[in-house]
């Protein structure tokens, strides 16, 4: 893409103290369970009593990135707003599949239901924001993040002064913790979720959060960085492919492996899931800082959000905190940051993120 | 069969529990208060809710959602219409 | 970036009928899908009617040619039986299936055999083979089983907006083509019934127990119904370059949001209204072009005011024929954007335009009536259809028929 794209504002809650934009993973919470869950904000500061109460947690958590968000960017009327999620409302889903067995598909209530549709945070932004503009939802797994950055991007093309709100989120619940570890999504035992990477085992652990980002053509008043571009990658063969493909996508940027001073990868913690990666960036990035994130929001189809959000923060702040950190390479003014996640082994995606 | 002012405080915690209003307490809000638009600030949602609680609790089927806007004026004229309707 | 988007094939089943032709038959014909539901377990059986398949998951495994019991929900066999017709009738070659993107919708995904397997999913103790439905949960997982049975690699997406999901699968395929990441995008959708779906919809009190009445004053609600749909896009020079001849154009398309309640659209019609205008600014086509509109019409009594209204206010005082073909399919949700788009093909290959079936009355608030007599012969240069969803999901897209 030759347009220019700029993070000019984020919004994020996940399980760690995030929803404050004026630090930067100062306090840490690990957890034992391999199940993250958010640490919450005060929700009465971003949302009115009225709509709160009806709100599901999930949504609330939603509506507040949102807003968070937009205070950021100071940005009061974005022209789209985008979502992405991979498994959507999972405690609404439950709690309605529950019912239906409970009442035998009587007298059943529809706030579950409604609650439980994919679209219902993108819905619900629209409506607080009495935003008209371009609305759309994508669930499309590992890709769920990024799609949605990428149909902002087409749509900012035309009209580079415009903004669009783009979210992502994905919620922990125990019934797909159950039904996931009978396939080996998740550590057989429970683990220190700081000490994820210390563990040369299969399965990751149960992570959550919601992220929005106020994506425009325009660089605003509070801008995090640029949004140089990005690309997704579905299955690679192999390692080889999948450094191919990473080479490609930054020589098209104009760039090469050594110019990239930050590498935020989103390394699982699941041996088998993050082999290519591992050897990806060992082979081609062992001079970029290695920044790890999801021993803080553990995974999810979405969590690419959170490493977005790492990155777009290590550029505004000029600042990695220590418990990113997984070398000791030292840049003194990062300039350049590349994401690189993978979602279950199969869902790759490469996000470029420059100082404005 | 309850009376009217018996049932009162009764269906003031269930809607306060089917409706998740949260920071809401029966002492909050009068018997006579509307429901809907001012007062509560219920919407079209919570009408249907109002009516699976009708059903869970008394057993009072309301077929159709356009005969809840008398039925759920307040939480008065939902307890006289209990006390007409329940079924043993 | 203008370029020029075409339609090139298309593939759907109904339960109207298997592949385009069958579904061309009962639409001229007046055959409905409409009925009592059999196959799924459901205690609604006998008093919620729906438009259901008839057929088994393992018939449904033969006409997809895929292996039963090898973790393929309904949803995603529906899929792959339309999504084969459509790559078929396109005859896109090997190449071009790999550089394609795959763009599908949902609202159910594998919600079907989640319900079905729910407690057993989770318990360890319990094995068998419905453990190939354990990650049936995710709406994107069809898609991707789809693109890797089929081997297509450009891209891959699921939507979910409600009903208007599939319509907007074709706007962001008609998107990528236009910005040049791909050159060929199969968009479209699929929904199979379920519980979960058939129940969330009769919580709303806005399911009809007999067949669906669109645009009718008596009109009580909706009949859900199952299927899928999948179109063809192409560049303009993909088609030069391969001298296909194109069925249609994807002329113009808007997306716009209600924002006016979770579940309810505006009474008048507003977000309807931007949705449809935006469609004919894209398509630099004025309303009076318009010579059909496939309208949403669900015959739910907030629908169908809000969308009825906003053609009036479109159109002023010429609204052109307009016909809601829910009562033949019942509501597909998320499949429905595509599947009456491939409808909208078939009318504009045929010269028709379909009656809106079980219309008697007209609304009070409206001047205007659906189309209820089948119209042969008439050429229909430009189509308008129309998908409005919950969450203020509002989607229209314009075609335009080729004349070389």
């Amino acid at each position: 893409m030759k347009e220019r794209y700029y993070i000019n504002g984020v919004g994020i809650v996940s399980p760690q103290r995030t929803f404050d934009n004026a630090e930067f993973l100062n306090e840490i919470t690990h957890y034992n369970e391999n199940v993250l869950h958010c640490v919450l904000p005060e929700f009465k500061e971003y949302i009115n009593p009225i709509q709160l109460r009806r709100l599901s947690r999930m949504l609330r958590v939603g509506l507040s990135a949102a807003v968070i968000c937009l205070r950021d960017s100071k940005e009061i009327a974005p022209h789209g707003i985008i979502t992405g999620t991979g498994y959507g409302f999972l405690h609404e889903t439950a709690k309605f599949l529950e019912e239906i067995y409970q009442y035998n598909e009587k007298q059943l209530t529809p706030t579950y239901f409604m609650q439980s549709t994919y679209n219902a945070l993108a819905g619900l932004v629209a409506l607080t924001l009495k935003c008209k503009g371009y609305n759309n939802t994508h669930v499309n797994k590992g890709f769920a993040f990024e799609t949605s950055l990428h149909d902002a991007m087409m749509h900012l093309t035309p009209d580079a002064s415009q903004t669009f709100l783009v979210g992502a989120f994905d919620e922990t619940d125990k019934a797909q913790f159950n039904i996931h570890s009978q396939i080996g999504y998740y550590k057989a035992e429970p683990i220190d979720s700081l000490k994820l990477f210390e563990y040369k085992t299969t399965g990751t652990l149960q992570g959550e959060g919601a992220a929005f980002f106020s994506i425009s053509g325009t660089p605003g008043e509070n801008v995090l960085c640029e949004l140089a571009d990005l690309k997704m990658i579905f299955c690679p063969e192999d390692s080889h492919s999948l450094a191919m493909d990473v080479n490609e996508f930054l020589s098209a940027n104009n760039i090469t492996t050594d110019q990239v001073d930050v590498l935020v990868s989103g390394l699982s913690g699941d041996v088998k899931n993050d082999e290519k990666l591992k050897v990806v960036i060992e082979t081609e990035f062992n001079h970029s800082i290695d920044v790890r994130f999801k021993h803080l929001s553990g995974e999810y189809c979405t969590a690419s959000s959170f490493g977005c959000w790492v990155g777009a923060s290590i550029l505004k702040k000029q600042y990695i905190p220590d418990v990113l950190r997984f070398n000791n390479t030292i840049a003194t003014n990062p300039k350049t940051v590349l994401i690189i996640n993978q979602y279950m082994g199969r869902n790759y995606s490469l996000i470029l993120l420059k100082n404005k | 069969m309850q009376t009217v002012e018996e049932l009162i405080p009764q269906l003031k915690e269930l809607i306060i529990k089917q409706l998740n209003l949260e920071g809401v307490t029966p002492e909050s809000f009068d018997a006579d208060m509307p429901l809907f638009g001012e007062g509560l600030g219920l919407d079209s949602i919570d009408a249907i809710e109002l009516i699976v609680l009708l059903d869970r609790n008394y057993g009072i089927k309301l077929a159709d959602p356009k005969e809840g806007k008398k039925v759920f004026q307040s939480v008065r004229t939902m307890a006289e219409f209990i006390q007409q309707n329940v079924k043993k | 970036m203008s370029r020029r988007v075409f339609v090139t094939g298309y593939g759907i089943i109904t339960s109207i009928g298997t592949g385009a032709e069958k579904n061309y038959e009962s639409l001229i014909n007046r055959h409905c899908g409409y009925g009592a539901i059999e196959l799924l377990d459901t205690v609604h059986q006998t008093d919620i009617p729906a438009c259901e398949i008839k057929l088994h998951d393992h018939e449904l495994c033969k006409l997809a040619d895929v292996p039963d019991g090898s973790g393929y929900t309904r949803t995603a066999l529906l899929g792959v039986i339309a999504l084969r017709e459509a790559m078929a009738m396109a005859n896109l070659s090997t190449n071009e299936i790999k550089q394609a993107g795959l763009l599908s919708a949902t609202t159910t995904g594998g919600i079907r055999e989640l319900e079905k397997y729910y407690y057993q999913l989770q318990d360890s103790s319990q094995q068998g083979n419905f453990r190939v439905f354990s990650d049936s949960a995710n709406p994107g997982e069809h898609t991707e089983r789809m693109a890797e049975l089929f081997g297509i690699k450009g891209y891959i997406g699921t939507i979910s907006t409600a009903c208007s999901s599939s319509a907007n699968t074709i706007m962001m395929g008609a998107d990528l083509i236009k910005n040049g990441v791909l050159n060929t995008a199969i968009c479209g959708g699929t929904e199979a019934l379920s519980k979960f779906t058939i129940n969330g919809f009769n919580t709303l009190m806005i399911l009809d127990k007999e067949q669906c009445r669109p645009f009718d004053k008596s009109r009580t609600g909706l009949n859900l119904g199952e299927g899928a749909a999948y179109l063809v896009l192409e560049s303009e020079e993909s088609i030069l370059a391969s001298g296909k001849k194109p069925i249609a154009e994807v002329k113009g398309y808007g997306n716009t949001n209600d924002a006016f309640h979770q579940t309810a659209s505006s009474p008048d019609g507003g977000g309807a209204y931007q949705a449809m205008l935006h469609a004919l600014v894209m398509g630099g086509v004025t309303s009076s072009q318009i010579d059909y509109v496939n309208a949403h019409g669900t015959a739910t009594e907030n629908n169908d005011l809000s969308e009825g209204l906003a053609m009036q206010k479109l159109f002023d005082a010429k609204v052109p024929h307009f016909s809601s073909t829910k009562p033949y399919t019942g509501h597909t949700l998320a499949a429905a954007g595509a599947i009456e788009a491939v409808f909208c093909m078939l009318a504009m290959q045929h010269d028709i335009i379909y009656p809106s079936i079980n219309f008697k009355y007209q609304m009070d608030e409206l001047t205007i009536s659906p189309q209820q007599e089948l119209i042969k012969n008439i050429k229909l240069n430009y189509i308008l259809s129309n998908s409005f969803g919950f969450g203020g999901n509002a989607s229209s897209l314009l075609f335009s028929s080729v004349t070389k």
